[in-house]
């Protein structure tokens, strides 16, 4: 056959004169994005998606029209481009109008909660298996310390877990604490860095964010040094979460991973006293502050200067570090004030001093409180007060020490912004409590010292990009605690790290990518039809009685003992996300044109999802009708089983007739759920 | 004396068949026969009875009822026709027919559909005889050349030249199929010619088929014909009785069988490739060109496809040569052009015209204006693949070019009316509607573009329009025009985008006043009752399905906005014109 010449995006080809231009390209290594080509089969054209833009037809003339370039034949000097503007308009509009009728969940709503996009679905799958070393790879594929995340995450995913429809979410963190326990135990899961790349990065905080960034960064190959102005690694996970939550042990044995993986750690070295950003910025390629908010925001009431009034991140990190010893509280009354995680674990922390009386001091209900109610519950188990529509007025002392706190009465009001109802003074109304000591647990902020030239928020926080977590310093990057909207909970620390991480290796070689959350299709909980899972119960957390673990700082979770409830408890998970998102051709595309498919929302095509052929589900609301499983049944498996039904937009691909009969010459050959490019096919066991 | 009643399906609907049965009561006795023709095209005038008198002078009688058959009877028998005179067709009427000129259409109305010898008695398989005896395939295809034929379906393309192309593709076993699957709303020239002159069609495709050399020939006509379908089985029937059919066609070498395809009515099945794969059994979806049919069609073989009325001019063009065609028209197109004639005009029905017309000439000349004396909107060419032309573009020329550079294009024939209450974003969503149904739904930019086209047509008439809708819609329709596998989904923007060119203010009006200024959109619209003409009869009150009219009798009404449900019943019982939209 003759050999002509043709040029795609610049680069010449040669190929068999009359080749298909898809074909050409394909040989050629390049890629032009369709859905309904198949070598096994004729060129069909339905998708649009290949369509090229043929700018020279060999003879100086520009095709008015774009082609097809699965059906379009190459001609010698055939000038193709496949991606200029008109051919990217055309492409990303298909695949918008593709998504707008397409109904699935590319990825199950607990990894899209999850603040580090754990593949959740991924890893309860492999505990069910037993498979606890490959969990803990997919864990620590976005998070280091799984062990500790695992105790004390307030789990964002079980909030979104569908399972919670049917019957209670599955127990996401304590599995993944389970699995990596027991990973820990024996042969640990521990990534391989790349070669060294010969760069030096900083990071200045060795807490959640900053022990992510460092060691992700050193499995990209950079040699990476963590300062910490605390004695030991761990921050607010060791200095801020009490022991009870989060034994020191476990975490110890994490962050020795960590080490082990080449990360450095400088220790009692505080930026701004004993070293300078100047200084790290000299040392090293790159500066990444995680350096966290240690210090507790004031309330502003009169009295806040006396003895005995103390912020809740100093009293747990004066917990923490004293070596074990814990600070004889006995024969005092202990009012804490605020709703959230901290309170919750000042308040606990103080009866395991020995408390006579600890109050909380909260100016709404129990149900607005932001701590978890696990948090709560066993708070009150242990007897703490709970003074709710109270707020401090005013701390009344006696020869400087705190004597007793003046409450403000309050009410609920009209709902705030947030949702919540705003509590609103009851005017007139104080109540008294007789107190030695005053927590303030109502929010904490950045201790920014050494951070002068770096611009803040005007919280007060380090100014990060929200994409690049770049500062106004270019060679400084931030993340956590320490940034923008300030303190949240460690795996939004993990996951911003982790990200910053990719983005900090990429300006290491030279071409910062800002990150960039894929495009993903979801459906609405209330779009799915959760009546035909029967009901399992939720594995219990074995816990250790209030009266026994109220004296001690012990762990209050006595963690799950049983290996075969373990693994059913992981099988609970409904597998929301979609089989195929890996190697799904759709989403591919549709992301890397950066698809804005609610432009055109409107009606989809909804059907029942059919398990009418024995090995293979078949999902119509995933299918882009590329028709490849009908003609690969008709051409190449001879069997003719698929057809299309219906006109216009309801046109549906059904087992020809619907008939019994004509399905059960299916020879299971899987040739079409091959080639299926999305997962609209999904194989089944029988 | 010659008597026929006009028994084309509008005028059976019209009551024709009845009139037919009355007045071969009245003659049984009498020993007059009856005949029936097809369709003249005069569908406001139906039923229509033509006597030709001993004189051979012409009486066509309108609008014929049973009481009217009466004295037509009466005037036949006793000669005198004045006591019928007053349900002769008028002067201005007539103008109709006299301001045509008919190829395609030429026997239309005029002779037996169902009688062979009707159609040989004025010179029917004249032109087949002169090809099988004296006319190679070359002189044949040329004589269509020098005729300037173009595809009568829509799109234009010139006949000789996909007749060569078959005619040169390798292969013996070729076809040829005649596309009647007359498939856009408000279009019927296709049936009128299948229904009233069937052999014009079979024999302007015995002489495609001496022409590419096809020994099979298939009309694709679809279901809802049925009447159509019936005549033209006869009318086969006949021709090949008569050898005009079959093998050896008058003595000559050549052969070819004919063969009727009832399709189950898919617009798209009008579209070549999905017609053939429809005629194969398939399901009816487009297939990819290049190959084309002329290279590889049904069954893979080389094969011609053209619209019914392309071959009812064949015939014609070879009886009196392709210079006599050419000869009339413009530059670019040539020949005659059939219209099917619709919407708010006095006189709808099929409209033969040479090429050059301009549509104001059609619309006011032929057709005799618009209804009611209300004020010309837009006139709709093409169906769902054509588009509006406004009323400052009525002197347009009627020329392939001429208007398609309006937007619109020349289409199959169908040319539907409007004046100034039809709501021009509504007529889009008209044409939305039914390509959104009837796309095959292979081809993504159809099958889920036109429906999100028609979804954002659809929240803009209920008064829902966001602001960017028009843009988002210009969006979608330059994307479906450039992505679209077939002619359908190319060319279904097409109501959207001239509707946009020319009414962009209706539009506007809809998505930012929420005012549909035509008052068609019930959404947009209030019903009010004016004070001054309002009796207080209660009749509307009564009427009101939804019990939104209150007022005491003998007193001036008033409806209630918010539980009127706006379905104008009110308007139409009130004697008095005091409601009225706003």
């Amino acid at each position: 056959m003759e050999q002509i010449k043709i040029t795609i995006n610049g680069k010449e080809c040669v190929c068999n004169d009359g080749e298909y231009i898809l074909k050409v390209a394909k040989d050629n290594g390049i890629e032009i994005p369709n859905l309904c080509d198949h070598d096994s089969v004729a060129a069909f054209g339905a998708c649009g998606i290949c369509a090229v833009e043929i700018i020279d037809n060999g003879k100086g003339q520009a095709f008015p029209k774009l082609m097809r370039a699965c059906a379009t034949k190459a001609q010698n000097g055939y000038v193709v481009s496949i991606d200029s503007d008109r051919v990217l308009r055309s492409r990303k509009i298909a695949l918008e109008l593709l998504m707008s009728d397409h109904e699935g969940d590319c990825l199950g709503p607990c990894k899209l909660n999850c603040p580090a996009g754990t593949d959740v679905q991924k890893y309860l799958k492999q505990i069910s298996e037993g498979n606890y070393h490959g969990a803990v790879e997919t864990i620590k594929k976005v998070i280091p310390i799984p062990a500790s995340i695992g105790r004390v995450c307030p789990h964002p995913c079980e909030q979104n877990c569908r399972r919670r429809l049917v019957d209670e979410p599955l127990s996401i963190a304590f599995l993944k604490a389970y699995a990596a326990d027991k990973d820990l135990e024996g042969d640990t899961f521990r990534p391989v860095a790349a070669s060294s790349s010969g760069k030096k990065v900083a990071v200045v905080g060795g807490g959640p964010a900053g022990l992510t960034a460092a060691y992700y960064l050193t499995i990209a190959g950079h040699n990476v040094t963590v300062y910490d102005a605390m004695p030991k690694m761990g921050g607010m996970l060791r200095y801020g979460i009490p022991a009870y939550r989060l034994p020191k042990d476990v975490l110890d044995k994490e962050i020795a991973e960590i080490k082990a993986l080449g990360v450095t750690f400088k220790n009692n070295c505080k930026l701004g006293t004993d070293i300078t950003l100047d200084e790290l910025k000299t040392d090293n390629d790159a500066v990444i502050v995680a350096v966290g908010a240690w210090k507790s925001m004031q309330m502003r009431v009169e009295g806040e200067q006396l003895d005995g009034v103390l912020g809740g991140i100093e009293f747990l990190r004066d917990i923490s570090s004293g070596d074990g010893e814990k600070p004889d509280l006995k024969g005092m009354n202990i009012a804490v004030c605020g709703g959230g995680n901290t309170a919750m674990d000042a308040c606990r922390s103080a009866v395991r001093c020995g408390a006579d009386n600890v109050y909380v001091i909260y100016r709404r209900t129990r149900s607005e409180m932001p701590a978890e109610d696990i948090e709560i519950e066993e708070a009150i188990e242990e007897g703490v007060d709970f003074k709710f529509l109270t707020n401090p007025s005013e701390i009344i002392g006696e020869n400087g020490k705190v004597k007793q706190i003046k409450l403000q009465v309050m009410e609920l009001g009209e709902p705030d912004e947030s949702g919540r109802r705003s509590p609103v003074a009851v005017e007139g109304k104080f109540e008294y409590l007789d107190v030695d000591m005053v927590i303030m647990a109502i929010g904490q902020t950045i201790d920014a010292v050494g951070l002068d030239s770096i611009e803040k928020t005007k919280k007060g926080t380090v100014s990060a990009n929200a994409a690049t977590f770049a500062t106004s310093d270019e060679k400084v990057f931030a993340v956590g605690d320490a940034t923008n909207r300030g303190a949240s909970i460690a795996i939004e620390a993990i996951g911003e790290a982790r990200k910053c991480a990719d983005v900090v290796d990429s300006f290491l070689e030279g071409d910062i990518t800002p990150f960039r959350e894929k495009f993903v299709s979801k459906r609405n909980d209330s779009d799915v039809d959760l009546s035909d899972k029967p009901k399992l119960e939720r594995v219990k957390m074995p816990v250790r009685p209030a009266e026994e673990r109220k004296h001690d700082f012990d762990a209050v979770n006595l963690g799950f003992d049983d290996e075969q409830k373990v693994m059913q408890e992981a099988k609970r998970c409904l597998e929301c996300g979609c089989h195929d998102y890996d190697d799904c051709k759709l989403i591919r595309y549709a992301d890397m044109v950066n698809v804005s498919p609610s432009r055109f929302s409107g009606k989809k095509n909804i059907n029942d999802v059919e398990r009418k052929l024995r090995v293979i589900e078949r999902n119509p609301n995933k299918c882009v009708l590329c028709g490849l499983c009908v003609r690969i049944c008709d051409d190449v498996a001879k069997q003719g089983i698929l057809g299309y039904v219906g006109r216009g937009f309801s046109t549906v691909i059904k087992p020809e007739f619907n008939n019994d009969e004509t399905i059960s010459v299916c020879a299971n050959c899987r040739k079409c759920f091959d080639a299926c490019p999305t997962g609209a096919l999904k194989l089944i066991e029988y | 004396m010659k008597i026929t009643v006009g028994q084309g399906s509008c005028g059976i609907a019209a009551g024709a068949a009845k009139v037919l049965t009355k007045l071969e009561s009245f003659f049984a006795s009498e020993k007059i026969k009856v005949g029936i023709t097809g369709c003249i095209g005069m569908c406001w005038l139906e039923p229509i009875v033509d006597v030709t008198d001993d004189n051979n002078v012409l009486h066509r009688y309108v609008k014929v009822s049973e009481d009217v058959a009466a004295k037509i009877a009466q005037a036949v028998v006793s000669k005198d026709f004045s006591v019928a005179s007053e349900y002769e067709i008028s002067e201005d009427d007539n103008s109709f027919l006299t301001q045509q000129t008919r190829v395609a259409l030429r026997n239309c109305g005029l002779i037996d559909p169902e009688n062979i010898n009707e159609y040989i008695n004025i010179g029917g398989y004249s032109a087949l005889k002169k090809v099988v005896s004296s006319m190679s395939q070359n002189d044949v295809i040329n004589e269509i050349k020098v005729s300037g034929l173009a595809g009568r379906g829509g799109a234009g393309f010139p006949t000789w030249f996909k007749w060569n192309a078959a005619k040169q593709s390798a292969g013996d076993e070729k076809y040829l199929i005649c596309n009647a699957d007359e498939g856009d709303p408000g279009a019927f020239m296709d049936r009128a010619v299948i229904e009233s002159d069937p052999h014009s069609l079979i024999e302007g495709m015995l002489i495609g088929a001496y022409a590419i050399g096809a020994k099979e020939a298939v009309v694709y006509v679809r279901a809802e014909y049925p009447l159509a379908i019936i005549r033209l089985n006869k009318a086969i029937e006949q021709a090949r009785a008569m050898g005009f059919v079959g093998n050896n066609i008058l003595g000559s070498s050549f052969s070819c069988d004919f063969r009727i395809k009832a399709g189950a009515g898919a617009f798209v099945c009008g579209e070549e490739t999905a017609l053939i794969e429809s005629l194969e059994g398939s399901r009816g979806m487009p297939r990819l060109k290049p190959p084309f049919p002329a290279q590889e069609g049904y069954w893979h073989k080389p094969s011609n496809i053209n619209n019914v009325e392309t071959f009812a001019n064949v015939a014609w063009i070879i009886e009196n040569g392709g210079q006599a065609f050419s000869a009339m028209g413009t530059e670019d197109s040539k020949g005659t052009k059939v219209f099917a004639l619709t919407g708010k005009v006095k006189r709808g029905g099929l409209v033969e015209i040479p090429m050059g017309k301009t549509l104001r000439e059609v619309i006011f000349d032929i057709g005799g204006g618009i209804k009611n004396d209300m004020q010309f909107k837009a006139v709709q060419m093409g169906g769902p693949s054509g588009g509006c032309i406004p009323a400052e573009l009525l002197d347009t020329v009627i020329d392939y070019k001429k208007l398609g550079a309006t937007g619109a294009i020349m289409g199959s024939g169908g040319m539907v009316v409007m004046d100034e209450t039809t709501c021009m974003v509504g007529m889009a969503k008209f044409f939305l509607d039914f390509t959104a149904k009837e796309s095959c739904g292979k081809c993504v930019h159809c099958r889920i573009g036109t429906k999100r086209m028609q979804e954002i047509l659809t929240r803009i008439v209920e008064g829902e329009g966001k602001e960017g809708d028009i843009e988002l819609l210009e969006e979608l329709c330059e994307a479906i025009k450039d992505g679209a596998l077939c002619g359908l989904g190319q060319t279904a923007p097409n109501p959207v985008l001239t509707t946009i060119k020319y009414f962009r203010n209706e539009y506007e009006a809809h998505i930012s006043q929420k005012k549909c200024p035509a008052k068609e959109c019930s959404n947009l619209v209030i019903y009010e009752i004016d004070k001054d003409k309002c009796v207080g009869c209660t009749l509307c009150s009564k009427k009101c399905p939804a019990k939104a009219i209150s007022g005491e009798v003998k007193k001036a009404h008033s409806i209630d906005a918010d539980v009127c449900i706006r379905c104008g019943q009110c308007v139409n019982v009130c004697r008095f014109g005091a409601i009225s939209k706003k």
